[in-house]
Order: C-alpha cells, then sequence, then structure tokens
C-alpha cells in the first residue's frame, strides 16, 4: 500500500519538480556561479573555470559609488517601484469599486478592456505606447496637445531626464498592473455578504460611506497581498521596459531598472558582461526570496493550505 | 451586484464617465494601431487626411513584402508558424505539468506537502525571469554538437523555459479547480477498486474540463505575446522579434508594421470575444484557495 502511493506520488509530481530543479534551481546555482567568474561575451570555454571572488561584487559597489549610469538605474528602480506600485494598487481598488456600483453590463466591458494591456503581446503593446509617446508629430499626445494649441513644438517625452523617461514607463507598466489589483479586488468584493450592502443603502449610505466603512475595511488581506505581490513583480520583471529603452523611446539610462540592467548587461548589444550581470541578478534575487518570505508570512498563507480529506 | 431597487442612479453616468475617461489612452492607442495596418500611411497623429484604406498592407505582410521599393522579404508564414508553435508547445507541456500536479496537491496528503504548495507560491512571487543568465548557461552548455539539431532544440528548449515561468501559478490555479470537486467522486472510483491515476484520468479529468481550458488558454497566451525568452534563445524568428527587429530599421514600411502587429493581437482578439467568462474567472483563479 505504501509503495503504491509511492509510486503514484511520483507519477504525479514528476514533471513539476524536473521543470522547477531544470528552470529554478540549476539556473539559480548556475547564477550564482557566474557572478564569481570573469565571464565575458558568452565565452564559455574561456571563462568558465575563471574564478575572480568577489570582484563582480565590488565593481558593482564602486559603480554605485562613482558611476551615474548606474546611480541613475538604481535611482530609476526605486522611484519606478514605489510609484508604479501605489498606481496599481490604487489603480486597480478605483476600479474595481467604480466597476462594483455600475450596472453588470458597462462594469464588464471595463474590466475586460482593462485586461487588454495584460493580454496583448508585450511587442504590440509596446507599438501602441511607442506611437503614443512619440517624440515627434507623428505621436498621439503630441499631436492632440498640438491641436489642442497647449503646445506649439512636438515634445519628446521619454527623453526628458528624469521625469520625462520615469512617467512613461510609470504610465507603460502600470496600465498592465491595474488588472491584478482589479481582479483581486473584485473577487474579493463579490465574497462580501450582500446583505451589508443593501443594508447601508436602505439606510441611505452614500457609494463613499459604503466603500469607506463597509467594503475596505473588508478587504484588509487583499490590500495587503496586491500591495505585497506587485511590489515583487515590479522589482524583477522588465519585458515592457525591454522595448521602450530599445525603440530609444525612452532614455537609456532614466529607462533603465535594475532587473533590465541585469538582461542588458548579459545580451545587449555591445560588450556583454555576465559576470557583472549575474552579480546584480544574485542581489535581485536575493530581494526577491527575502520580499517572499515577508508575504508568506503577513499574509499567512499557510493557513488557506487545508489539509486533502483524505485517502480510503 | 443586482439589487437594483436600492442602486442610486444618479452617480453611475458619472461613474462610468470617469472610467471611460481613464481608459480612453488604451482604446485610443489601440484604435490607432488597427486603422494604421488599413492605411497607406500612419494615422496616429489623428490626421485622417493622410488615411486611404486600402488593404495593401495585409497582403504585403502576408507575401512578407517589407518595403514599398526594393526587395527586402521574408518568410511571414514561417514566423506565424514559429510564433505558434512555441504557443502551442508552451500551453501543451505546461496544461499536462498543471493537471498532474495539481490534482496530487490537491488530493494526496504526503509529508512535505505544505512545504511544496507554498514553495510554489514562493516561485511565483520570484519570477524566473531573473534568473535567465543562468537559464542561458545551462542552454550553452547543453547545446548539441550537430548543426541540424541546434534549430530543433532551440525550439525545446525555449518551449520548456518558457512553460517553467508558467508552471507554479497554473498548478496553484489547477489545485483549485480540483479542490472544488466533491470527494465522493474519488471515493467511489477507489472503492471500486480503480487505482489515483485511472480515478485521475477516467473520473476527475472530465470533470475539471472548464479548468484545463482556462489553464490552457492562459499558457497559450503567455507563449504567444513573450519576446525575452524567444529573444534569447530561439534560433528562428517569431512575430515578437519581427516586430522588435524592423520598428527601426530603415527600409520598413510602418503601416505594415502596424498589420504585422494587428496579426499578431488576433488570439487576443479571437479570445476576447469568445471567452470573456474564462478570462475573467481565470486571471483571479489561484487568488484564493
Amino acid at each position: 500500500m505504501k509503495n503504491e502511493k509511492l509510486r503514484d506520488l511520483s507519477f504525479f509530481l514528476f514533471p513539476m519538480v524536473f521543470m522547477v530543479v531544470l528552470f529554478y534551481l540549476i539556473p539559480l546555482v548556475l547564477t550564482v556561479y557566474i557572478s564569481f567568474t570573469g565571464m565575458r561575451n558568452w565565452n564559455v570555454d574561456k571563462y568558465l573555470h575563471q574564478v575572480v571572488g568577489l570582484y563582480n561584487y565590488e565593481r558593482l559597489i564602486h559603480m554605485f559609488k562613482y558611476d551615474p549610469t548606474f546611480k541613475a538605474v538604481i535611482l530609476t528602480t526605486i522611484v519606478f517601484v514605489l510609484i508604479t506600485l501605489i498606481i496599481n494598487v490604487f489603480g486597480g481598488l478605483g476600479l474595481a469599486l467604480g466597476t462594483f456600483f455600475m450596472s453588470e453590463k458597462p462594469a464588464s466591458a471595463f474590466r475586460l478592456l482593462w485586461l487588454l494591456p495584460r493580454m496583448s503581446p508585450i511587442a504590440v503593446y509596446s507599438l501602441v505606447w511607442y506611437y503614443f509617446f512619440h517624440g515627434s508629430s507623428i505621436g498621439t499626445l503630441n499631436s492632440v496637445l498640438m491641436k489642442l494649441g497647449v503646445i506649439n513644438q512636438p515634445i519628446p517625452w521619454g527623453q526628458i531626464v528624469p521625469w520625462g523617461a520615469w512617467s512613461v514607463i510609470i504610465f507603460v507598466n502600470g496600465l498592465v498592473g491595474v488588472s491584478f489589483g482589479m481582479i483581486v479586488f473584485t473577487s474579493a468584493l463579490n465574497q462580501i455578504p450582500k446583505e451589508l450592502v443593501i443594508a447601508a443603502r436602505v439606510d441611505g449610505a452614500s457609494a463613499w460611506e459604503i466603500s469607506r466603512r463597509i467594503l475596505l475595511p473588508l478587504m484588509k488581506w487583499h490590500f495587503l497581498y496586491v500591495l505585497t505581490w506587485q511590489f515583487l513583480s515590479l522589482l524583477t520583471t522588465y519585458p515592457h521596459l525591454f522595448l521602450l529603452v530599445e525603440w530609444d523611446l525612452v532614455d537609456r539610462d532614466y529607462g533603465t531598472t535594475l532587473a533590465l540592467y541585469v538582461f542588458n548587461t548579459a545580451f545587449g548589444r555591445g560588450e556583454q558582461d555576465q559576470g557583472l550581470a549575474a552579480a546584480a541578478a544574485v542581489i535581485l534575487s536575493i530581494l526577491g526570496i527575502i520580499g517572499g518570505f515577508v508575504t508568506l508570512k503577513v499574509l499567512q498563507f499557510e493557513k488557506m493550505i487545508k489539509k486533502p480529506r483524505g485517502d480510503l | 451586484m443586482k439589487d437594483v431597487e436600492t442602486r442610486p442612479k444618479k452617480y453611475e453616468g458619472v461613474l462610468i464617465l470617469a472610467i471611460f475617461l481613464a481608459t480612453l489612452p488604451l482604446i485610443i492607442g489601440f484604435s490607432l494601431l488597427i486603422i494604421s495596418s488599413f492605411s497607406k500611411d500612419m494615422v496616429t497623429n489623428f490626421d485622417f487626411k493622410s488615411f486611404h484604406l486600402t488593404i495593401e498592407n495585409w497582403i504585403n505582410v502576408f507575401r512578407g513584402k517589407l518595403a514599398i521599393t526594393g526587395g527586402v522579404k521574408v518568410n511571414m508564414a514561417k514566423i506565424v508558424l514559429n510564433t505558434l508553435i512555441v504557443a502551442l508547445g508552451v500551453s501543451g507541456l505546461v496544461t499536462l505539468v498543471s493537471v498532474m500536479s495539481g490534482y496530487a496537491l490537491s488530493r494526496m496528503d504526503f509529508r512535505g506537502r505544505k512545504w511544496v504548495i507554498v514553495s510554489l507560491m514562493l516561485l511565483h512571487a520570484f519570477p524566473g525571469v531573473a534568473l535567465i543568465v543562468g537559464v542561458y548557461l545551462l542552454y550553452r552548455i547543453s547545446f548539441p554538437q550537430g548543426q541540424d539539431w541546434v534549430r530543433v532544440y532551440s525550439f525545446i528548449y525555449v518551449i520548456f523555459a518558457r512553460a517553467a515561468l508558467e508552471v507554479p501559478m497554473s498548478v496553484w490555479l489547477m489545485k483549485g479547480f480540483f479542490d472544488t470537486i466533491p470527494w465522493e467522486f474519488e471515493w467511489s472510483g477507489i472503492i471500486d477498486g480503480a487505482s489515483r491515476i485511472t480515478v485521475w484520468r477516467k473520473i476527475m479529468l472530465p470533470l475539471i474540463k472548464p479548468g484545463i481550458l482556462a489553464v490552457a488558454l492562459f499558457s497559450f497566451l503567455a507563449g504567444w505575446q513573450d519576446i525575452i525568452y524567444v529573444r534569447t534563445f530561439l534560433i528562428d524568428q517569431t512575430l515578437a522579434t519581427f516586430i522588435e527587429a524592423n520598428i527601426e530599421a530603415e527600409y520598413t514600411h510602418m503601416p505594415l508594421i502596424a498589420a504585422a502587429g494587428t496579426l499578431y493581437l488576433l488570439p487576443t482578439i479571437i479570445f476576447f470575444l469568445t471567452a470573456q467568462q474564462i478570462l475573467l474567472r481565470g486571471y483571479s483563479g489561484g487568488i484564493k484557495g
């Protein structure tokens, strides 16, 4: 009986364990290892066994102190993560509450529309904003403002450092993240007993009062969940930024976060420096892992995991 | 909320208008791109005088004729096919893996079960995309020797590596679907002497078809839209890398890129129109057990 269970378990879990070991654990070990080598230009034969100790980490610290480009990257990471996070959480909350107080039809239409950024291919989504924020008169935003007579000359939005570039990358990524908050908060709102809302309405409470006194206090857990989850995502994702920077829509230094810096240093144009990239990736990973553990502890996910009702 | 009688109607118009205004850039951006794909020139600056209706861009996209003059040509059918191979591969692999481990995590008790579930959450919170340097080194080390196999191998590797990113979330989602099925179905099967594997295959799988569909759909979109992994690992071009490479090329006719972009957007639009319920539900899945 015991053997049979073991056989079944390994059958069911093997594919997942295989994927996780091959594409998370081994790469993590390899990344840590590369960060101690002088790997450049993917010259694996030459550099794989050339261990340089903590040299790459020392370089990172040195760059952090003296290199204005790298300082811009760190500053961009901080500003980008914090402001986008606020937009994601409160935008999602606003959309969820807004659609909650609406008739079903426009509500689901809006919810679906806001999924568009998440669902559309990254290349198409970036293409849309490439034209929207384009620095010449073909740019949608420029042409609208010029037609309204607000500006006379097209403005190269993404090239104004730092705030122009920051605004563009925050806007583009903010729209993607909002849908996550919206979905979580909407499902939270749907779980709240409707009697509470109806009773308050009958007593003459306004939408604002209902939100503030009934709905929001009941959504505390979800609020924390979206906050921490989006924080971790924003720290480590970069595909949307990658194209905006590559197409020169935004300034190279003030449009690059640490995660994108890792990618461009390892795979970008010109000289590639995988040792340095790996060191930066290790630092990002440590932040991510700490953040993940804090999230799990704070939100007490473990308590949500129920035991199966068992075998016969 | 269906409490129509108690809903104050007077603010609804204001609310709809406000959210509509917030949505406006999104609507404008996507519409202008799609309109431009049917025009001789880009109309992103609202200059509709330069709009001349034509389907030339679409014909040229399918022919792979990149520029109006000159002979720059690509094999577009091949590019679409490559994109499709990656998307279907990712979708198939993710669905298979998650349908198997989702069942085990939902229905079987074993030592370390809690630990596995918690680590899955951690992996999801910590996207593998941050590990791409290590993933690439593994790719280089495991490269096959024969020239013929390199391209096939790059497809296989990109599918596996990209699928791995979706696995934690999908397993979690699938576990949620299995959780909703009453235990009695399973017990009756086991009492009749069937093994867990038989029960899973014959009883459970038919019951969670909606879940399988949702996971397959999401992972399809994930594979379809990917640019980073495809760009880094795949030797052949997909729609993503095609658009990436051509946006700044001197010879490119931009409305043609708009047409290629709209073509790339098609699965999204199709799912939008046909699978709305799955999309709204699926994205919320995995959030609460």
